[in-house]
Parts: structure tokens; sequence; C-alpha cells
């Protein structure tokens, strides 16, 4: 057994043994067991008083131990709520710690120099203003705030801001640090949920059969049930001590208490959370022992400071050493009830009266033992009522009729400062439900049990209807043998079915009706019963209707402990059985799971080309262009954006300028069918192209919709080489892949886009520049306008493309990443003239051309056609992607055409802005899809897109800039610089 | 996370895969337009069980999957231009 | 205290009726059969009986009433779209929203909180800047603004999103609201109930009778009915519903999941979506953050969550507000998202006469749900589609006339 956990384990207190000293106030002498270390202090404050506990407290325990018994108020009417289950459903005492907001005062960890209050009060927790709420609870049923403020509707903001004042629970501290917590990946055969006697002896049996098994536990140490449900004597707990050695033996078992099996995914991918991270373990199969949540008696203020579920009395005394009170009335309708009393009797606590709501009573010999204890037991008796102001006084308990319904005509009155609920259980099942489990309600039990598991899929113990401590056992040693077979380890049980339950551990009707309410259901939301009998008269009688207008299980807890009883509630208005009226969705998570451990380490990646580090030296202000980080221009000393990036448009206009383009996506193509396939992928036709030359593509989608635009280079007959946009490459690459898939032509292709940088050498001297650092015969006669070369730059062998996309002479040179910065330091290096380009510099001078970017003069509908590129789609070819659409879209009317237009702009006057809309008559009739001053022009010009009618040349048309001016425009044919294309093609 | 498995890379998580769609085959040149635009833009968003493409990311692999699209259960996987294996029924 | 609830306290039983009847069984003959109890079929059935004297309705649902996508939205409505036709139909939306409450007398909590959808790449400020003009041209109050003003409203968030994504504007929607989701489902059901409508749960439709053309009748779980007129108002269960009738749709089913933290108290006053982050994010009247991310990348049939989208949006919410790294989320949900290639509706009549379509809505259809009543209604009764759905017939794609509302809704809501 390999153990990990955040608290230390079996270290600390002695196991056995009273301690000499007196036990503090409030606590019992030490426990055999015991959670805390009593030679460690913890001093800590709550709602500004000072306080001490030990380590290995909760606050919850501390704070009891102290003798503070209202740990919060309560969600709508504030009412002083105590500790109600120990068990992470205490939503009552929620805690704010700092940054820490709505921590679970009865599990977390104390620590030392906590400064705790008490959430949503108004006040402080003892003084609480909004208690005031519970005054009205009568004008505020079930829904009030459907039936009121939103007459006058002008007054609503005024309601709506009071209740964001009140609603809420913790408060979030805006300068809490951002957490990064790393997150753990971990493998198994077989993950058993839950340490208790069930989960244990599952975990023994599949490890002994050779599983790799994981066993978790939320609570801080293992053994569940039998470290608390001890009745009076220490035998469980040795049965836990031996159990405990069994599992030491094995080394293919992993405990981990303190964390919390936080949701069940497909394919049994499992969220471990501790207070650290987030383990996500991959398992084989899943056994859960989780036990069952006990669940609330419901009478008349069964809310009080004082009344607590059983175990949470046993869990106080077993875990903490903490006193839960001096005398406790225990109702119950189980043999659990009888336990508890023991428990408490054997620390000293008063045990009045045991009110069991059966009529028949226990059958096994646990009342009689009561008995003789000195215990009063009523059979058939409920509580009535519970009393006091801030805390327990007293209980009223009086006989029950054959329904169940009590008789008040001779009731006793039963002086206590603590009162058990021990009426019965609902199953942890949340992970089953996840899972696909499908659940049936099981009448013996009471209770909603598996009646079909998915594969992989195990339960065992309590959450499996199983409840006698044997039983569960046998229960666990099953479903772990059961969970080896499928795993393919050989392994036996001594039985092969669901041992079954002779009494029912739950009752089926713990509910008492009170005229004067404040018999709550469901603690987080103080829904009392009355709300539910409410909720139905108005039709709300399904159990999803229910939840969703009662708000019943949608708080923290998540209805723990108030699903069951909702659904025996709505089972009885309906006259159906609960089984009929079923569950609702259990969703994960099982308990609220921390943003920063779902977070890990929040990546954010980004790719940088091979030249960053050469940005970074020139000075260059980043943009991100889809994934990848890219100079929007340089940076210089006193100089603007605009006027850096003017600078480097005329460098390249004037001089010779260099840009980094190696985020386009980069292609290789090779096969005998290579030209076959950008035939079919691509618009224009390729497979006339000559080797040594290269051809602008488009590539449409199948609705004929431009998706994307390259160069396609022929560097063989049978290999090509091309381009596509930056953020493209990853899907075009895939989709090519895919279609290829479906074609079966004899290609390859490879996405070289990590493998190449790339650079664009530009401007009027870049023949010079180039010259002086390659063998290649750059005269235009060898290497003309549209041709590409391999050859040597730098003594790098490189691909270089002579292309127009910015209007010059220019090479676009590829060249192996690795060798990248090579070429350009000694392109930089050849000409001090050489000045570096950014993106936004680039796209103005492509502008100038008239040349499109996808992406931003198209939008997610735009046919070819529409922009301008209809001499680029060859519609003679069999076939292309997208053909057939834009010959059907070809016989309707073009909806918009994209064309060039300048304009004229007052001095001072408003310059219209990329995404304005073109207006004629009051109408949209287009908008802008790019537009900039030129300097090289000295004006402004853009593209737009504008009604069919409008695209003819010198066509005025109006613009709405900021503020609703209009700046009037004409359409003006492109490119705009150099309109017959002579500089590129400077020979 | 679920499970998918590559044919040539066996199960891994299925953040390392792409959806490609339902497998659909193109209808004849002869169509009508109205055809091809059915063709284009509908779907069989009827749920079933359906041979879709799916690709490995990390090693650029297409193929196909059977799925029940209610479950999200694959019954099996294979690369284009194989035959399909059995359906194991176990998900992959 | 609002003299509302003044009678709470005046009476001793609780003085509030039935919402909605629940019928024993269905008759023979209706003369229209809603399939789906959500916010859009109930709306559609309360605009019919009230609005054009059609009471001899019944809706039906396999489930219970607003158990779909009613109930598992984000809650957000806006009018903010791209196209002319997006614009005037959810402005038309917005404008029902703003006094359904006085309508039903039940309040919906409608809380008008500003949208803000946040722009952090320049190609998302032109975007948004197309979108606010669209929106200003129709008069609908939305505009582009700054890192600044964003700040203003929200002074928590961090701007530079850890310094990789900073935000470099947003599109400004001051008419941005949530509501109480159920509660608009409660409201038409009620309201649709008074005046004659039946509400069927738990009542499947099994079949669809179609006779030259025409719709005959309905085959449900609980009986056969005959009815001239059927209105498929289903979400994720449209495609089932349309092979009933044989009708093929470019609709296909994603899950959109969401999730919701413990309460907190309120602080985050605006409704926030980033589609670079994939995130939007409101804090409800209960003091939860609301969050959702964007569709679930494959076809399924299926409200399935996964530990991904709750990775996955956690550490996008971390970059906007670090300080959340201690909130916990209480749960995660999924609802079937019904997408268009557009990112539009279908809606409106179909090529089966009398077989009606409210469909395609994908993740934004709880805004609609006003105007999807009211212009269904008007369709059904009329036989005439709604002049303000004119652009989201099913035919639109057969002419390659797509609306084209996917640049507004790159993440939806």
């Amino acid at each position: 057994m390999t153990f990990s956990t955040q608290r230390p384990v079996t270290a600390g207190a002695p196991d056995i043994g009273a301690s000499t000293t007196p036990a503090p106030p409030g606590r019992l002498p030490v426990i055999a067991g015991e959670w805390i270390d009593r030679t460690r202090r913890l001093a800590f404050t709550f709602e500004g008083k000072a306080f001490s506990g030990f380590d290995g407290d909760t606050p919850s325990s501390a704070l009891w131990a102290a003798g503070v018994r209202i740990l919060g108020r309560s969600f709508k009417y504030h009412r002083p709520r105590g500790l109600l289950s120990m068990a992470n459903h205490d939503i009552n005492a929620l805690m704010q710690a700092g940054p820490r907001l709505n921590l679970r005062a009865d599990v977390e960890p104390l620590e030392a120099a906590l400064n705790l209050t008490a959430v949503n009060t108004h006040g402080g927790v003892d003084v609480d203003r909004a208690r005031l709420l519970g005054w009205f609870g009568g004008l505020l049923p079930v829904g009030f705030y459907y039936k009121a403020f939103h007459k006058p509707k002008a007054l609503f903001p005024f309601w709506e801001r009071l209740f964001r004042r009140i609603t809420g629970l913790g408060r979030v501290e805006f300068d809490a640090p951002h957490v990064r917590t790393p997150k753990r990946y971990d493998f198994a055969d077989l993950l058993v949920v839950g340490a208790g006697p069930a989960g244990l002896m599952a975990a023994l049996t599949a490890a002994r059969a050779g599983a790799k098994v994981v066993l978790v536990d939320e609570n801080a140490r293992i053994g569940g049930s039998l470290g608390y449900q001890r009745g009076g004597n220490d035998d469980t707990l040795a049965r836990l001590r031996a159990l405990e050695s069994q599992l030491a033996e094995l080394p293919n078992v992993s405990v981990r208490t303190s964390t919390l099996a936080a949701g069940w995914y497909a394919d049994h991918w499992v969220p471990l959370v501790d207070a650290k991270r987030m383990t996500k373990l991959r398992t084989r199969a899943v056994l859960v022992a989780g036990g069952a949540y006990e669940q609330p008696a419901v009478f008349r203020n069964n809310d009080l400071p004082g009344v607590m579920l059983a175990s949470a009395a046993q869990r106080l005394i077993y875990r903490y050493g903490v006193k839960p009170m001096d005398n406790a009335v225990v109702l119950t309708a189980n043999a659990d009830g009888y336990v508890a009393a023991l428990d408490l009797l054997a620390q000293g606590i008063g045990v009045p009266a045991i009110v069991d709501l059966r009529p028949e009573g226990d059958a096994s010999d646990l009342p009689t033992r009561a008995r003789q204890l000195g215990i009063q037991v009523l059979e058939g008796h409920c509580v009535f009522e519970a009393e006091g102001g801030n805390r327990l006084a007293a209980v009223v308990v009086c006989p029950t009729d054959a329904d169940g319904r009590p008789q008040t005509s001779a009731p006793q009155r039963i002086a206590c400062d603590g009162l058990l609920m021990s009426v019965g259980w609902a199953p942890a099942a949340p992970l089953l439900y996840q899972a696909g489990t499908r659940m049936g309600f099981d009448t013996t039990v009471q209770q909603f049990v598996p009646r079909e598991l998915p594969a992989g899929m195990f339960a065992a113990g309590r959450v499996n209807g199983v409840f006698a401590l044997e039983a569960k056992l046998l229960d666990g040693e099953r479903a772990g043998a059961e969970a080896a077979r499928f795993l393919g380890f050989a392994a036996t049980s001594r039985i092969t079915d669901r041992p079954t339950e002779t009494t029912s551990p739950s009752h089926p009707w713990p509910i008492v009706e009170h005229a004067s309410g404040k018999n709550f259901i469901d603690f987080d939301e103080d829904l009392q019963l009355r709300d539910f009998y409410n909720a139905a008269q108005e039709g709300f009688d399904n159990i999803e209707l229910m939840k969703r207008y009662t708000t019943v299980g949608m708080g923290a807890s998540q209805g723990k402990h108030s699903n069951m009883n909702a659904i025996r509630i709505l089972a009885r208005i309906r006259g159906r059985t609960p089984g009929d009226i079923g569950t609702t969705t259990a969703r994960p998570f099982f308990h609220p799971v921390p943003m920063s451990h779902l977070a890990g380490r929040g990546f954010s990646p980004h790719r940088e080309t091979p030249l960053h580090s050469r940005h970074e030296a020139l000075r260059a202000v980043w943009m991100q262009a889809g994934i990848w980080l890219r100079p929007e221009y340089y940076a210089a000393p006193d100089k603007t954006r605009i006027e850096l990036v003017r600078e480097e448009a005329a460098a390249v206009r004037k001089a010779v300028g260099l840009i980094d383009v190696g985020t386009l996506g980069k292609m290789e193509l090779f096969g005998p069918d290579a030209g076959e396939f950008l035939e079919r992928v691509y618009t224009a036709r390729f497979a006339n192209l000559k080797v040594g030359m290269t051809r602008y593509a488009v590539m449409l989608d199948e609705a004929g919709v431009v998706i994307d635009d390259g160069v396609v280079a022929r560097l063989a007959p049978e290999h090509f080489y091309f381009t596509t946009t930056t953020t493209g490459a990853a899907t075009v690459y895939r989709e090519l892949q895919r279609l290829n898939a479906m074609w079966g032509l004899r290609i390859g292709i490879v996405n070289a886009t990590g493998a190449f940088a790339a650079m664009n050498l530009a401007g009027p001297g870049s023949r010079a520049v180039l010259a002086g650092l390659t063998a290649l015969d750059l005269a235009d006669a060898a290497f003309p306008y549209l041709a590409v070369r391999i050859g040597e730059v730098a003594g790098v062998t490189c691909r270089l493309m002579r292309v127009g996309f910015v209007g010059e002479l220019g090479y676009e040179i590829h060249v192996p990443a690795d060798q990248a910065a090579r070429v350009w330091d000694a392109i930089m290096a050849a000409d001090a003239g050489v000045r570096p380009f950014g993106v936004e510099a680039q796209r103005l001078l492509r502008l100038e051309k008239g040349h499109i970017i996808v992406g931003q003069d198209t939008d997610g509908l735009t046919q070819p056609d529409q922009a301008g590129l209809t001499w680029a789609v060859k519609t003679d070819k069999p076939f292309f992607v997208g053909k057939r659409s834009v010959e059907i879209v070809r016989k309707g009317a073009v909806r918009q055409r994209l064309v060039g237009f300048d304009l004229t702009v007052a001095p001072g006057g408003p310059v219209p802005k990329e995404c304005h809309l073109v207006i004629r008559d009051g109408n949209i009739a287009g908008r802008v899809t790019s537009i900039a001053w030129s300097d090289a022009l000295q004006r402004h010009i853009g593209l737009a897109f504008v009604e069919p009618d409008l695209a003819v040349d010198a066509t005025p048309f109006f613009i709405r800039a900021d503020g609703g001016l209009m700046v009037q425009a004409k359409v003006a044919p492109t490119p705009f610089y150099d309109p017959a294309g002579a500089r590129q093609k400077l020979a | 996370m679920k499970l998918l498995r590559c044919p040539v890379n066996g199960v891994r998580p299925v953040s390392e895969f792409a959806y490609g769609g339902e497998i659909r085959s193109m209808p004849a040149d002869t169509c009508s337009d109205i055809e091809w635009a059915h063709y284009v833009f509908n779907r069989s968003g009827v749920p079933g069980v359906k041979v879709e493409w799916w690709y490995h990311i990390a090693s650029g692999t297409w193929f196909h999957a059977e799925r029940d699209t209610v479950t999200d259960r694959v019954l099996r996987t294979w690369l284009p231009g194989d035959l399909p294996p059995a359906a194991d029924g176990k998900a992959a | 205290m609002p003299y509302q609830l003044l009678r709470f306290a005046f009476s001793s039983k609780h003085p509030e009726p039935r919402m909605f009847r629940e019928p024993d069984r269905l008759k023979d003959t209706y003369d229209a059969v809603i399939i789906g109890a959500g916010g859009h079929g109930l709306a559609s059935a309360y605009y019919l009986a009230r609005d054009h004297g059609m009471t001899n309705v019944a809706v039906l649902d396999r489930g219970y009433l607003g158990g779909g996508n009613t109930g598992r939205n984000t809650a957000i409505i806006r009018s903010n779209y791209l196209t002319p036709e997006g614009v005037a139909f959810y402005d038309q939306s917005v404008r029902l929203w703003q006094d359904l409450a006085q309508d039903f007398d039940l309040n919906l909590f409608y809380s008008t909180r500003g949208h803000f959808t946040l722009a952090h790449t320049d190609s998302a400020v032109r975007t948004m800047r197309w979108r606010a003009e669209v929106n200003k041209h129709f008069g609908i109050d939305s505009e582009l603004v700054g890192p600044d003003a964003v700040g203003k409203a929200c002074p928590q968030m961090d701007l530079s999103c850890g310094g990789h994504a900073p935000i470099m504007g947003a599109l400004y929607h001051a008419p941005g609201a949530i509501a109480r989701h159920d509660a608009v489902a409660w409201g038409y059901g009620r309201g649709a109930d008074q005046r004659g409508v039946e509400i069927h749960q738990q009542t499947e439709v099994l079949g669809i009778d179609v006779e030259a053309g025409q719709v005959k009748g309905v085959r449900t779980s609980k009986g056969y009915i005959s009815t001239r007129k059927v209105l498929c108002a289903v979400a994720g269960f449209t495609p089932r519903v349309c092979d009933m009738v044989g009708l093929r749709t470019p609709i296909y089913i994603h899950p959109l999941q969401a999730m919701v933290t413990e309460p907190q108290k309120p602080w985050l006053d605006p409704i926030l979506v980033s589609g670079s982050l994939h995130i939007y994010v409101s804090q409800s009247a209960r003091g939860e953050l609301v969050m959702g991310a964007s569709l679930d990348p494959y076809e399924l049939h299926s409200t399935r969550s996964t530990l991904d989208f709750v990775e996955g949006l956690s550490a996008h919410m971390l970059d906007l507000f670090p300080f959340l790294s201690n909130a916990r989320i209480n749960r995660q949900w999924a609802g079937m998202a019904d997408m268009t290639p557009d990112f539009a509706p279908i809606m409106g009549k179909t090529p089966v006469t009398g077989f009606y379509l409210d469909s395609g809505w994908g993740t934004w259809g709880f805004k609609a749900t006003p105007v999807c009543g009211k212009t269904m209604s008007y369709t059904l009764a009329n036989d005439r589609n709604h002049p303000l759905i004119e652009g989201f017939g099913l035919a639109r794609f057969e002419r390659y006339e797509l609306t084209g509302e996917k640049g507004a809704a790159s993440v939806g809501h």
C-alpha cells in the first residue's frame, strides 16, 4: 500500500490510552482513534473572537468544542444554524477566510491563524440584522419572488439592487492571487471510491486478485463508519486496524485520503481532487462504495443549533473528541440511532429518551439494552417540534397514529441541548448516475439502489442498499471480486449477490407536519414542508418542475440532505411511490471544486517564427496572427506607430524592405497525381503550370465560399510547394489530407510550415541586395516574375519565388527553419538600406495593389465572384471543390461586389474605418473591408463590398464614419498603385 | 475523457482527435441544382449509428469511425480503403 | 415589502391556483399541435390563443414543461446581431421581453445588465465595429468601446488577460439582459393554459401522418391526434421530428455545456462574452456566476458533461479574473443545440403543408422566445410566414441565400 494524504494519518495521537491531563471544556477525554493531535494547538478567530483548536480539527469541531452553537445563518431567513452533518454538506456553516470563500467549516482542516467569519450575515453571525427576514416568512412562500416586485415595472431595478445586496454567500476578494495548480495524471485498473468497510474490502479483494487499485476517500482518514459508528465500544476500530494492516501488505493499492472523486466522465475518466491539486485518473473500472448521506427528520425547528444527524454527533466524538451536547434525545427509525445512543452514553452524555418513529420499534436487542441503561424508549412516537431561541432547549415528543401523524393531545416535553436524527439514508450515488447506472427504488430498504450498472461500474455497501456491518464487508468483497474478474483477474467471493436487509434503515416518512411550519426540508435553501405542498398546488408536481420552482437541491450541497425527502413528499402528494417519482439528474461535481484546480497551470500557447529573436532585437511591436506572434511594426524612439508604418512602406516602395512571412502555411506535395490533386482543390489550373513557375491559388469550400488562398510553385513535374494563409495552415492541411483519403490519388502531402522559414525581400533594390548573396542568375530572363528557383542564398539552399504581393520587385525566400537567421542576417548585413517591415506596412502595400486578405476582405459567405476573383476560377475544369456551387450561384444575381475606392478627406474631417457601412438612400449598401492612407498615392484608398450596381468605376457612394458623418467615396479601379504591374515585373 | 482508437496509433484521448463529420457521398454531376444544394447543406441530423471521419491530429491520420451519436459509443474504427473490422461493441 | 406579498400573510391556505392543468387525456382532434413544451412552443401556444383566437391547441412534450434548453441555457438576452434580418427580429424580441413580466403578472427577473463582447484581436475589433454599425443603423443601442470603458464597467477584470490576450475593445450593448429562464416557460404555459390550450407533459410524439403533402395527424405515446397543423419547436430533437415527415434540413446537433459557481456576493454587473477566450459569463440573482463556452466539437445527442469543458473554461475565466482561483464550481450541465450552417434559425413553413418549423436555435434560442411565439403563432394561424421571419426560411439554403449571421455568433449568445 502506498499512502498519500494532505494530513498525517496515524501519527500523532495515540490510539488507546487516556490522557492524564483533563480534557479542555467541550472536549472529551482522549478517544481511541481520534483525528486530532492534542499536543498541537491552533489559534484562530471566528467573527473576530479568539479561539483555539487542535491540529486535525475542522473549524466546526473546534468551535463546537468551544461552545459556539451558531456557526452560520441560513440563506433566506437568516436563521441561526449550527452543524448538521460534519460530512461536507453543512452549507449553513460556510465561512470566509480572507480570499478563501465558502470554506466548508465542517470538513476543511483547521489551520493556525485562520480568521474566519460566517458568510452571508449582516452585522455578524450572532446579531445578523437580516434575521428579520425570518419574521416575514409568511410573506415569503415558495416562489414568492415570481409573484411580486415586477409591478410597477419601474421599481424592479430598486428591488433587484436590494436582492443583490442580500443574496450570495461568500465574498470574492479582488486582490486574491492567481493560483496556478499543476495537474497530475494517473492510471489504475480499479478506482474504489470510499474507504469504509465495503470499500476497504473491495479494494483488498481486487488488489489480492492482482488489480492495480486506487482507493480514495474524501475524509482525512480511512475507515468510514468503522471509525465513528461504534456503539460505545472500540470493536469496529479494531476491525478497521485489521483491514488497514492487510491493506498495508499490498503494494498495488494506493490509498488517498482527503481526496474527492469529483465526477465520472466518459470511459472512466475521474478527477481526483485534494487540497493541492486535481489528479486525472484513467481507470479501467470504478467501484463506488461511497456510502450514504444521513437524512434529516422533518419537524418544526429541525434546524435549531443542537439538532444534528446522529452521524454528525458520532463524528464529533470519535474524530475530534468533541462533546456534542450534554443531554440528547435520539430520534430514530433504525438500529443506527440506538448505536448512536450507546456512543453518547459511553461518553457520559445523557440520553433522556430514544424516540422511535416505528410503532414496532427495533427488532434487535438494542431497545432492551437501551432500556437497561436507563434510557426511555418511546416507540411509535415522533418529535413534534423543537424549542429554543438560538439553540435547542427542549423537544416536544408525542405519539403517532397509524398513519404516522402526531397525536398532540398529550405531548411530552423533554429538556435537552441535543437532538440526534437517525431516520434514514440516501445513497451517495452521483458517480453512478453520471456513468449511466439505472437506479431503482428498493422498498425493502426505502432507497434508490443500482439496478443495472454500466460496463466497468460496480457498487458496494450502503450505496448499494447494504447496511449491516458484516453484510457491507461481504458486499465489498463481492463487488471487489466482480470488478477483478471484469478486469481479467481470477477472483472469488463468499457471496455472489447483494446481501439483503431484513429491516429498512430508512423510514418511509420521517416527516411531521406542523401548522406553524419551520419544518425544513432543504437547509441550503430554507425550504419548508409547506413549500412543497404549495409548489405542487401550483402545478409543479413532477420532480424536475418541483426542483426548479422550489430550488430544492440547487444549493451548494446539491440536495444531499434534501432530495430524498422532496421525493417522498412528492410521492405522497401524487399517491405514488418514490420509485415512480424518480430522481433528478446528478451532475458533476460531487462537491464543488476550486477553479484553480480545474484551470491548472493555464496554458496559453503561441508560436514564434525562427526569426523571433531578430525581431526582438529590432524592437518589434508584436501582434497576434492566429496562434502566431508577428511584428506589427518596428519601434523607434520618438516616432509614432503610424509614422513608422509609413516609413516602412516607403522603404519598400523606394528602396528595399524585408519581412518575415514564415507564418504562412507551407505544404510540400509529391507524386504522379500532384497536379491533378491541385486541380481539384484549387479553382485555377495547375496541371499546366510549368516547372519553375508559380501561380496564385484560391480554395473554396463545398458551398463555393472562399476559405483560403496562397501561391503554388512547381519545383518538378511531380513536386509542388505551396503556401496557405497563416491562420488556415492547419485546417487546410487537414482538409487536403481528408480529400485525398477519399480520392486516393497517388500523392504525398507534408505540412512543412514549421520546417521552413520564409521572408520576403521586396523593393526596387531587392535584386541588387540578393545578387550579392547568391550565385543564382537573377536577370529577368533567367528568373522572371512569378518564377521559382532553388539556389543558395548566403550559403543556404533556399527556394526563391518572385512574387508581387506588395507590388514591387521582390523575392520570397523559403529557407530551412534552422538556417533562417543566417539568411536574414546576411540580407540585413548586405546593405544598410534594407529595412525590416511589419504586418501593418504589408497590409498597406498590398492594399495599394488591391490584393485581398482572405478573412478581412472576405467573410464566411463570400463567393469568389463577389471578391473579384472570377479570373482565378476556371469552371471549364471538370471538377474542383465548390465548382458546382459557384455555377449555381452564378445563375442568380450577385448580391455584392468587392470594389476599390478612394476618397478625399477634408483636413480634420472624419476618416472611415474598416467595417464602417456603405449607405445609400438611408439603407445599408455595403461595408468597408480595408482602408488606409497611402503615402505613395497621397490619398485614402480602400476596398469595400457594395451593391452590384454601385460597382462601376468612378461611381460615388457614401460611407458612414464615426459619429454618423457621411464621407463620400468613389469606386476606383485596382490596383491603385502601378496598375500595369510594371514594378513587380521589373526586368 | 473519451477514448478513441486510431487505427494506426491505438487508443488515445479524444482531445488528440478532430471530428470530420459524417461520411457522405457526393451526388453525380447530373444531379439537379437543388439536389446539389441539399448535398452541400443538409445533414442527416437524426441520431443513430453513423460512419464518420475522424482525424488523429498528432499523426495526421484520417480514419473512419462507426459511432452511436446518442451514447457516444465508438463501435469500430478503420483506415479509409480498408475493410471495417468486426464491431467489437466495446468502447474503443 | 410589496403589497403583492401581503395576500400570503392573510391567507391560511396558499392562495395560488395551479399554473397549468394536467389534462387526463388527449382529445381526438386539435386545430394545432405544438411539439415541445419549452419556451418557444409555449410562447407560440400563448400567442395563438391570445392573438389569434386558436385555443383548441395541444402542446406535447416527451419530458416536462421547460425541461429542455429553456431550462439549460445561460439566460442571456440581447439584440446586437449582424444581419438586418437578425437585428430586426431580435430587437422585436427584446421589446417583448421588457414587458413580459407585466404581461404575465409573473416576475421573470428580467435584469438589464449591459452586455460586452470583448475583442482581443484587431480582426475582432473589426467585427465588433461591423456589428455596432449595423445595430446602430437599426436603432439598436450598441457601440464599439475601448478597453477603458470595459475597465470602468468591470473594474475587477484583468484587461491584459494575463498578458497574452489583451482586450483591445468591446461591443457594448446596454440593453443586454438576463432573466429567470424557467419562469419564462411557466409564464407562457400558465397564460396558454388559462386560455384553453392543453399542455400534455410526458407525452411523446412517435410519428406524424402526412397524406399528399399535408399533415393529417400525430401519433403519440398517449394516443392518436388528428390535426392539420403541427409546429415543431423541439431544439435538439428537431432532426428526429423532421424525419417523421421525411424532411431533411441542415440542422446538426452538438452539445452546449455550461457551469455555475457556488453563490458569491454579487460583484459582476455586466454580461461578458469573449470569443477569443470562449467565455460568456454573468452573475445570477442568486449570486452564482453562470458561465458557458463554445459548442462541443462533434455531433452528439446527449446532455453528458465533460471534464475538459470545466477545465478549459476555468482556465480562461482565471485569465480574465485571476482572483476567482478560490471560487468553486458547483455544477455543470449541457443542452443539445440545433445548429445551422449560417448560425441563423430555420423558421416557418416547410415543403410539408401544415408542418411548421421553429428550429435551428443553436446557442441563441432563449433570447428569441417571445418573438418566436409571436411570429410562429402568426404563421400557423395564417398559414403564411410572418414578415419578420422571411429571411429564416428553410428554402434559403437551396437558393444559397444564407443569412450571414455567422460573423456575429463566433462564440454565440
